[in-house]
């Protein structure tokens, strides 16, 4: 019984985002803000006047709370942090880098294909590194 | 010595099936969540779209983000996460999203159970017909399609009162952009699903090589 698969639950857990504002309006359209007792959001719009210091702070603010299952950020807003963004790897809360209006979907800049494309290079397979 | 030999070479057959069947795995769900990052990326550009052509029917003023609400509120729409502790080491957590999770209790999986069911189109036709005339049953499926009428009425309110910030008059082309964010969130959460198998996959392929890695290095003489 010592294998036996234990499932923990947690029932409502939030999607955070840091994203530009026509994405973080749409999805809260969909019904994902949420805003705390003491005026805190599940959300930062970044805009021209978002410094990186306010993205940094958000996103690890986003990444240790408990209450988070998903945390959504525009690849664009990523590669401003990407230092953070390659080193975090959690399972929970899941990162995961979305398209923005103004800067399409790069998957050689996602920090989990990243992570994981070393294996589709035959040389590091062969020689068995990592 | 035989024997010995015999059964490093099952093992070693053993583990190399149990590896590619990881390979598989791993590079399936890379397949799959490049394909429904795809998906997500032409789902937004609709949903952009449309509050691009409501922005420019109701005016620049009446839809941003200076109009959000920041008075304490629930989120509608949230994720369930379940964990699985497959090996203590290896935690593949399974998303799953509760649309519209304010709706009243015993009514709140809905969403969930809808999706379910869509999944299997046929099941509910050919219940439908093995019973028919059978008036009980016949009754109970008039009040499970009240029930369902009711929750689909709730929830268009909750729609109704999410967009309620950008006033009431509100441009149809509004309405088509919360569908599509709301289509864009369950991809989403599809990919978050398809992430954690695809690391979890890239763990056990890892382990593998270094496995054979171990396997490969030549014995310190020392130790002979």
């Amino acid at each position: 019984m010592a294998n036996r698969a234990q499932i923990q639950t947690n029932n409502s857990a939030l999607i955070a985002m840091i994203a530009d504002e026509d994405t973080i309006v749409g999805l809260l359209m969909a019904g994902v803000g949420n805003v705390d007792l003491r005026r805190k959001t599940n959300y930062l719009i970044v805009d021209s006047k978002t410094t990186v210091k306010q993205i940094e702070d958000a996103f690890k603010e986003f990444s240790t709370r408990e209450d988070i299952a998903i945390v959504l950020i525009s690849q664009y807003v990523a590669n401003m942090i990407r230092f953070l963004v390659d080193s975090y790897n959690k399972p929970i809360p899941a990162i995961l880098e979305i398209p923005s209006k103004d800067h399409p979907y790069d998957p050689t800049q996602d920090s989990v294909l990243s992570r994981v494309k070393y294996l589709f290079s035959a040389e590091s397979v062969a020689s068995g590194r990592r | 010595m035989e024997e010995q030999e015999e059964a490093t070479g099952f093992e070693n057959e053993v583990r190399q099936v149990v590896g590619d069947e990881d390979v598989l795995r791993f590079m399936d769900s890379t397949d799959n969540y490049l394909t429904l990052l795809d998906s997500l990326s032409s789902t937004l550009r609709q949903g952009w779209l449309d509050l691009a052509i409501a922005r420019q029917s109701m005016g620049a003023s009446r839809i941003n983000g200076a109009l959000l609400d920041h008075k304490s509120h629930s989120a509608a729409t949230s994720v369930q996460v379940d964990q699985e502790d497959v090996d203590s080491m290896e935690a593949q957590p399974r998303f799953s999203l509760r649309k519209w999770a304010l709706v009243a209790d015993g009514k709140q999986c809905y969403e969930e159970q809808k999706l379910g069911e869509d999944k299997f189109p046929g099941k509910t036709g050919s219940l439908q017909l093995r019973h028919r005339g059978d008036s009980q049953l016949s009754e109970e499926k008039t009040s499970e399609s009240g029930a369902q009428l009711d929750v689909d009425d709730q929830i268009q309110k909750e729609r109704a009162k999410l967009l309620s910030m950008f006033g009431t008059l509100i441009s149809p082309k509004l309405r088509a952009a919360q569908l599509s964010f709301e289509t864009a969130l369950e991809t989403l959460v599809e990919i978050a699903n398809m992430r954690s198998a695809m690391l979890s996959s890239f763990d056990r392929v890892r382990k593998e090589l270094d496995h054979q890695k171990d396997d490969m290095e030549p014995v310190p003489s020392g130790r002979l």
